[in-house]
């Protein structure tokens, strides 16, 4: 069987998860607490030790995963436990605190905990399904050898057009303008088609598709120049469209592994800097708890 | 128009030449097409691609002639009117338009734009594809969440509570200041002072310390004689260990019936015998039958009520009151001067206005509209005083003699000096004088012995007759009901305002007893365990029944001595391992 984070170790840390969980739970059941269950009763402050720990263990992987040279285990292994723990945290710190909420700096702790856990949880699922996504997206290819292979498109449709017409070759100069890949943050988690909207009507509109000039007027005007042209500069013409909707193609593609990508990567800028909020969040709330004892 | 057009061009190692011409017209037009005034052999230009117009004044006008536009001042453009200076860049070329030499009207620079500047301009027009390249840093983010979170959650309340000025400031904000260290609601007793958190939390990182407690509440008792009962969990027991603030507004009291009977469930093996109280673990398991106090009086006649099971048997109240509540509790009513009257409990039993207990029963009010006190059938409306000997005796003197003195008192046993009526200013003679005294005198006592012993006092009074006593002869037993009954429990009939009477105290005849009552004032109409657990059990109750914790009765700062009179420190407290108490003395 497949190897994953989850089931590394045949599912060792799965099991010391739900261990702790039940144990934690039999422990809240079991006891009675004066008053209501909180995290300043024995049990309390057990769970909030354990859940401390907990926290500096998994906030340790950031630094484990860079020692390359460290062998205490495998970073496979101890992101399995990262991801098992971290979401077995969420039970300790609610048993922790008997349910208690309010509007405080423990509270802030146990919010910002539940952020850095649920955007881990993207983390896992965006491992587990996206490196599979990007390899058939690819198709073999590298995302340097398609930018390549657009640049060169981009000439070869050039030197077509101008054979042509001037207008085409216009509109191919204005087609290159507009190709973006890439972009701010939120283009790229988008993937906001890059191609040039005229030539994917200007596609349909060839085969048929699309009968309406609704379109722009690159696309009307290329249309009724197919219709009246000479057999040579049609055939150059067709040559043409087929070039550019192979660039669509790649274009489309390499917007694609770039919305792949940051989305394997955009919840580390959630994850991490709202852990390090969490270690600070951390410290105030234990803290403040002996400081007002 | 006369234009010049000078291409510069760039030789070997830097060497640059340059070739002039010259163009006649109004238009410089630019592209790939030969006929262009400037010809551009470059496949990123248009046959015609752009065109510049002098429009006066040293201003230019560049217009595109494709949709594709062109690149005017490091802008792409359709059109642009610009002067001396602009640049037109079409692919790798750049025109620049230049103030025209002598004889010129205008003119432009066209050269090739450096590689190493347009590679740049590659370069810096690409797009971010990573996330990485748009700016994003997670190491600035981790260090801007961390300071955020340390200010607010460390740095603010730290500074509040060493800088009383600016704690002064924060005071108040949940947010910004010690307010965000609050764990949770404070206490409703205590949230007029919420926000003086150095109120409680004197010492950083030391527990809340019992004098902080005790400048308040200076009137806590103790919970036993801690000198007798020198227990650890009495004598080193903090505040705190009871009393947990911060978890809500109701959370300052412990209700589990764990505090109490983790102590009281075997009470008397714990304290070898010297505590006299039963062992008590729960209310509905294991508790004792109630201890009633009954009226009593001790030899010197003081009140000293006595305090016994509701178990014995008989149990009588000597209250000094002959009182059957069954007579007046009459279903059809009763007669009286105004006429038929049913009597409920409440005409006499009336709660007080903390609904507690009952107020006294009062005779003026209650009885005497019955229970008349007057003592002469030709004055029907006078009456003599109630409660009070001295006063009836003397007010019956007083009267009778005034009766005498006037004359015209119609009783044929009467001699005929009091009987006759006088006119004003008639006098007596000394014999008939010394005659209305001595009957004056003989009627008060006569009356004064019908009152007491008689029609009047004896009907609810033990009167007894004792010439030699110091307040005799004529001698009331004392009257007085409990008034508290249980001693040591808070009962309250304002709680239990859905029940009936009838549900607790068997005083009257009920529909399910038409024959039962009180017939006498010696019954205890108190109810015991039984009728209290036929809805209340302990804690965790067997049944459907009210949950009821100790402390729904009883308080634990009952003991007459003040809480901290002995400290762990000045008493004998033995060590948390040795629990021995003290071998004599009784606790309550």
């Amino acid at each position: 069987m497949h190897q994953t984070i989850l089931n590394h170790g045949g599912y060792r840390y799965f099991w010391a998860a739900v261990v702790l969980c039940l144990g934690a739970l039999a422990a809240y059941i079991w006891h009675d607490p004066v008053g209501v269950p909180n995290g300043g009763s024995w049990l309390g402050y057990t769970l909030g030790t354990i859940g401390a720990l907990l926290i500096l263990w998994l906030l340790w992987f950031g630094i484990r995963k860079r020692r390359y040279k460290s062998n205490t285990g495998s970073v496979a292994g101890w992101l399995s436990g990262h991801v098992y723990l971290g979401t077995s945290l969420i039970l300790i710190t609610l048993l922790h605190c008997g349910f208690q909420f309010g509007w405080n700096i423990h509270t802030y702790a146990f919010v910002l905990m539940l952020v850095v856990i649920f955007s881990g949880f993207f983390g896992v699922y965006a491992y587990l399904r996206y490196p599979t996504l990007m390899t058939q997206n690819r198709q073999n290819n590298t995302r340097t050898s398609m930018l390549q292979e657009i640049a060169e498109i981009d000439q070869a449709c050039l030197q077509l057009a101008d054979t042509v017409d001037k207008n085409i070759h216009d509109a191919v100069l204005q087609s290159i303008q507009r190709t973006k890949l890439g972009g701010g943050v939120w283009s790229q988690l988008t993937a906001k088609d890059a191609s040039d909207d005229a030539l994917s009507k200007l596609k349909q509109a060839v085969a048929g598709d699309e009968q309406a000039s609704s379109g722009s007027e690159t696309m009307v005007m290329m249309v009724d120049y197919l219709a009246s042209t000479t057999s040579k500069k049609n055939e150059n013409l067709r040559r043409l469209i087929d070039l550019l909707a192979r660039k669509r193609t790649l274009a489309t593609r390499v917007a694609r592994d770039v919305q792949l990508q940051a989305l394997m990567e955009i919840w580390l800028y959630v994850h991490v800097p709202l852990s390090l909020g969490l270690l600070a969040a951390l410290t105030a709330h234990i803290i403040s708890v002996f400081f007002y004892w | 128009m006369k234009w010049l057009i000078r291409r510069v061009l760039k030789r070997g190692k830097g060497a640059i030449q340059y070739e002039e011409e010259i163009h006649f017209g109004e238009i410089l037009t630019i592209g790939r097409a030969a006929n262009q005034a400037i010809f551009l052999p470059d496949m990123r230009a248009a046959l015609e691609h752009a065109r510049v117009v002098s429009v006066g004044r040293g201003k230019y006008r560049v217009e595109s002639l494709i949709y594709a536009g062109v690149r005017i001042n490091d802008h792409i453009e359709q059109s642009a009117t610009v002067g001396a200076g602009a640049t037109i860049e079409i692919g790798s070329t750049r025109i620049t338009i230049v103030d025209p030499p002598k004889d010129y009207e205008a003119a432009v620079e066209v050269g090739p734009i450096d590689k190493d500047e347009l590679k740049a301009r590659a370069e810096a027009s690409k797009l971010p594809t990573t996330l990485a390249e748009t700016g994003l840093n997670k190491r600035r983010l981790s260090w801007a969440f961390f300071a955020v979170f340390a200010l607010l959650g460390l740095l603010l309340p730290m500074l509040a509570h060493f800088e009383p000025a600016t704690g002064e400031i924060l005071k108040g904000s949940k947010t910004f200041g010690q307010g965000i260290w609050e764990a949770g609601e404070i206490g409703a007793p205590h949230h007029f002072f919420s926000q003086d958190c150095t109120l409680c939390h004197g010492t950083p990182f030391q527990v809340v310390q019992d004098d902080k407690c005790i400048e308040c509440h200076k009137a806590t008792k103790a919970h036993a004689d801690q000198a007798k009962f020198p227990m650890y969990e009495l004598a080193d027991a903090r505040c705190a260990w009871c009393h947990r603030d911060h978890n809500g507004p109701d959370g300052l009291v412990r209700q589990d019936q764990v505090l109490c009977a983790d102590c009281h469930r075997n009470l008397t093996q714990r304290t070898n015998g010297s505590s006299q109280l039963a062992d008590v673990g729960d209310f509905q398991m294991q508790h004792p039958q109630f201890m009633v106090n009954l009226p009593d009086w001790n030899e010197q006649g003081q009140y000293s009520p006595r305090r016994v099971s509701m178990d014995n048997s008989p149990l009588v109240e000597n209250s000094g009151l002959k009182f059957p509540h069954t007579k007046h509790l009459v279903a059809d009513g009763l007669n009286t001067p105004d006429g038929r009257r049913v009597l409920e409990c409440d005409s006499c039993h009336v709660p007080d206005a903390g609904g507690a207990i009952m107020k006294p029963v009062d005779f003026e009010t209650m009885c005497q509209d019955c229970h008349r006190l007057d003592f002469d059938r030709q004055f029907p409306d006078r009456q003599v005083p109630h409660g009070r000997v001295p006063e009836v005796l003397y007010m019956l003197d007083e009267f009778y003699s005034k009766r005498a003195l006037e004359g015209g008192y119609d009783d044929v046993t009467a001699p005929v000096t009091v009987r006759t009526r006088r006119r004003p200013g008639q006098a007596l003679s000394r014999q008939e004088q010394d005659e209305a005294l001595a009957w004056s005198r003989q009627k008060a006592r006569q009356v004064t012995e019908s009152m007491f012993l008689g029609r009047a006092c004896t009907v609810c009074h033990t009167v007894t007759v004792d010439a030699e006593a110091d307040n005799g002869p004529w001698l009331i037993a004392p009257v007085r009901v409990a008034g508290v009954w249980f001693e040591k429990a808070s009962f309250t009939h304002a709680k239990h305002v859905t029940m009936e009477c009838a549900d607790c105290h068997a005083a009257g005849p009920t529909p399910q007893n038409p024959t039962g009552g009180s017939t006498s004032s010696a019954d205890v109409l108190i109810p015991d365990i039984s009728n209290c657990r036929s809805c209340h059990a302990g804690e965790h109750p067997q049944g459907n029944f009210l949950s009821s914790t100790c402390i729904a009765c009883h308080g634990f700062h009952q003991f007459d001595q003040p809480l901290r009179k002995v400290s762990h420190h000045e008493s004998a407290a033995p060590d948390r391992e040795d629990r021995e108490p003290a071998a004599t003395g009784q606790g309550d």
